[in-house]
């Protein structure tokens, strides 16, 4: 039974994945996680390693042919020794969303008429083992009907750019024909076949963007534009990008507050060794390292700001510190992560920060790069912004934007006045999750950290 | 034109059919003299004489077996069972005698089973049977419920016309029901065994239910189109065996959440094999798991408190749909 290789889901909220370049012929021998294949999204390109060691039997997808996410793309026979042994369960790709089995059916009315069973018989048994769930790739999975599954089949619609708003987030009836009644009246939306010709990229229609990047009334008429007006189609991309930002908005109550913070020492600090330390190390240092390492100070005395609020109203309070870094490339914004942050010195921060902004830039970011983030720290003082306020990267509990470091004439001491390096960190955070003691209480221990240090700075 | 009861109903299919075929009689314990234990069958005796109208001892497999000898020898009888419960006594006549006799020496066996089924009577264990599950099963036997007066009266008619063997189930909680008072037909009319009908239309839902149990459905129906918005269809099986796949397929197609209510205990009964039937045929129009409510799995209970928290009902009902809908 031979092991199907998925499209992984590279990023939060991209749907589908083309094949670049197939790194192994058919008949191949691959070892796990050996590269496969060069998959390009969107948001990145990325070598998709294979799940399973064995010889790639077959290749399903063509070089330069677009899939959705969760599509088989190849098929990997183990050791030919257990060729005769029991199937191996399917290993899904990273982010692969198969269906999970449907919830037990039972009524509380059966569940009581069960109970009353006296003697309980080897009903109860029978029944109990009957709803145990596999426990294959549990987290991952998407809940859905069976007649969902078929309309989106029928429709040709990814059940990933479906909220489901059955018990559990289950996708069900009304959430397919709601979506199909709002692409059929998108004017963007082109016809989709249900299988999709060989095409670039960038010329691939995504419907299922639009529908929630804008929703549109059902009877809006398609969008024309007067001999002064140029009507642009956004890029897949920019599509992706408006649909996280629509359903973040949707999803969390964004409520923000600003800290302004001391940054002398620093700024000091680094225009002395900043040549030096570039020179040393190969790679450069700012600003953005100390926020960081100040943002895991703040987490860790406020746990919450690292947490998400889940579909069915719990918090989950995540132990790992992976901070997001917003990244602005040629293609747009790309939010990677730095795992486990906490545990870098400002060095090796600094080190992270230039090597994911690199692969950034370089289209060479990984799978890994776009997963499993819990916090994200955004930069826009590059630009030289002074107040931003920053949308959530779902499902984060809040983001922190840094703006420019200024200088500023502020009363300090004793009621001096003195130029000071000044700058203004924004929290926008889900007021689900927290208020504003808590935000602020995170705030103050970032700038309670960050206007620490003196005028050496130990940063390895 | 006077309205009649369902019991009424009853013996006046009775005895219209026995006017109109000489090959239809009757026999069950206290038919004759004292009218039937629930009166169905008063007056009979008088106007069609013992040969037609036949007392018999306590013994069911008595009743039936002759029921069965009858009718292969081309008569038409109606075996009544004084309670449903008391059935099981003839279980071997129905099973090995009357459901097989036609495969296997190609004779049919035109006999009616009836009698008072259900429970809410305050019964107990004995006199408050749903038996449908066992005859159900069972190829060759007929299993119908009626729940309304024209009903009661149009399927026993079309019973007794049928040729092969038809168990007959009244609900005795219905008997005399003032709100089931009907005025009918003054002409013979039969509803037809095998057919289905909507009681109630609706896209939200399709609740499938037979029996006192239909009343119950109904006014759980009405409760989620007030409270839930809820548009919830509900049919009426009346006929279990042969079950009228057409309409059940075409609602569910329809809806896509099915919610089976049946008196009879849960496991192994009607619900359990409607709910195959839809899981095989419609796996891909189901928005919901399919959903059953029915009796725990024990002895029907006599305590008043213990019977009311044993039977389904409206609020039962209401939980389960309540639950089904938000899926």
């Amino acid at each position: 039974m031979p092991t199907p290789v998925k499209m992984p889901r590279l990023g939060e909220s991209v749907a589908e994945g083309t094949v670049g370049t197939w790194l192994k012929n058919e008949g191949d021998w691959v070892e796990r996680d050996e590269s496969l294949a060069e998959i390009i999204t969107d948001k990145i390109n990325a070598e998709l390693p294979s799940p399973v060691a064995g010889r790639l039997a077959k290749i399903l997808v063509k070089t330069d042919e677009t899939v959705a996410v969760g599509v088989d793309i190849a098929l990997i026979e183990e050791n030919a020794d257990v060729a005769s042994a029991p199937p191996v369960a399917a290993a899904p790709g990273p982010d692969a969303a198969p269906v999970r089995s449907t919830e037990q059916a039972a009524t509380p009315v059966m569940e009581s008429a069960r109970a009353s069973v006296g003697n309980g018989m080897n009903r109860a048994n029978g029944a109990t083992t009957s709803r145990q769930e596999s426990p294959v790739e549990e987290e991952e999975r998407q809940r859905i009907s069976p007649l969902a599954r078929r309309l989106a089949h029928e429709h040709d619609i990814d059940l990933n750019q479906i909220a489901g708003t059955g018990n559990g987030g289950r996708v069900r009836k009304e959430d397919i024909l709601a979506y199909v009644a709002q692409r059929q009246a998108t004017p963007v939306a082109a016809p989709t076949m249900p299988s999709r010709p060989a095409q670039p990229a960038q010329t691939l229609s995504l419907p299922t963007y639009t529908a929630y990047a804008e929703p549109v009334p059902p009877t809006a008429p398609p969008t024309t534009v007067g001999a002064d007006e140029e009507l642009v189609t956004p890029s897949r991309m920019r599509l992706a990008i408006a649909e996280h930002m629509v359903r973040s908005k949707r999803t969390s109550p964004h409520a923000t507050t600003v800290v302004e913070v001391d940054m002398t020492n620093i700024a000091k600090w680094l225009e002395k060794n900043k040549q030096d330390f570039r020179q040393r190390e190969g790679y450069g240092i700012s600003f953005v390292p100390f926020v960081m390492k100040a943002v895991c100070e703040g987490i860790r005395k406020v746990p919450m700001i690292n947490s998400s609020w889940t579909p069915d109203n719990k918090i989950v309070i995540k132990k790992h510190i992976n901070l997001g870094m917003a990244v602005a490339t040629d293609a747009g914004l790309v939010v990677p992560t730095i795992y486990d942050a906490d545990q870098f010195t400002l060095a090796g921060l600094a080190k992270q920060i230039s090597t994911v902004a690199q692969r950034a830039r370089a289209n060479k970011l990984t799978i890994q790069d776009m997963q499993n983030s819990t916090f994200v720290v955004n930069n826009p003082g590059t630009f030289g912004t002074i107040i931003s306020v920053p949308i959530i990267n779902q499902p984060h509990a809040g983001i922190l934007s840094m703006d420019s470091v200024v200088k500023r004439p502020v009363v300090i001491e004793d009621d001096a006045i003195a130029v000071r390096s000044m700058m203004y960190l924004c929290l926008s955070f889900d007021h689900r999750i927290l208020d504003g003691a808590g935000a602020g209480g995170f705030l103050q221990a970032v700038r309670t950290k960050l206007q620490s240090y003196g005028r050496e700075i130990d940063v390895y | 034109m006077s309205t009649v009861t369902y019991l009424e109903a009853i013996g006046q299919a009775i005895r219209e059919e026995m006017l109109r075929d000489e090959a239809v009689f009757l026999l069950g314990e206290d038919v004759g003299t004292y009218g039937g234990a629930f009166k169905v069958s008063a007056g009979l005796l008088e106007e069609f004489g013992p040969e037609r109208v036949i007392d018999t001892p306590m013994a069911e497999a008595a009743i039936i077996g002759s029921a069965v000898g009858a009718a292969l020898m081309g008569m038409r009888p109606i075996a009544e069972m004084q309670f449903i419960d008391f059935i099981t006594c003839g279980f071997d006549q129905i099973i090995n005698m009357a459901s097989k006799m036609y495969w296997r020496v190609g004779m049919p066996v035109p006999m009616v089973i009836r009698g008072p089924a259900g429970g809410g009577t305050k019964g107990g264990p004995f006199h408050s049977a749903s038996p449908e599950a066992w005859f159900f099963h069972t190829p060759g036997i007929k299993v119908v419920v009626p729940s309304t007066t024209y009903d009661a009266k149009g399927m026993l008619k079309a019973a007794i016309r049928d040729n092969n063997p038809v168990l007959y189930l009244e609900h005795k909680l219905l008997y005399r029901l003032p709100e089931l008072r009907e005025e009918l037909p003054t002409e013979d009319y039969i509803v037809p065994l095998g057919k289905a009908i909507t009681r109630r239309d609706g896209e939200d839902m399709t609740v499938l239910t037979y029996g006192a149990m239909v009343y119950q459905c109904l006014r759980a129906a009405q409760t989620l189109e007030q409270e839930d918005d809820l548009e919830v269809e509900v049919i009426d099986l009346r006929s279990l065996s042969p079950l009228d796949l057409e309409t059940i397929l075409e609602s569910v197609k329809r809806t896509n959440k099915v919610l089976i209510v049946h008196e009879d205990t849960l496991t192994g009964g009607i619900g359990a094999e409607l709910s195959a039937i839809l899981a095989e045929d419609l796996f891909e129009y189901l928005d919901g798991p399919i959903t059953r409510v029915a009796a725990p799995d024990v002895a029907f209970p006599y305590a008043p408190p213990l019977e009311a928290a044993y039977l389904p009902n409206a609020e039962k009902i209401l939980t389960a749909a309540r639950k089904l809908a938000a899926y």
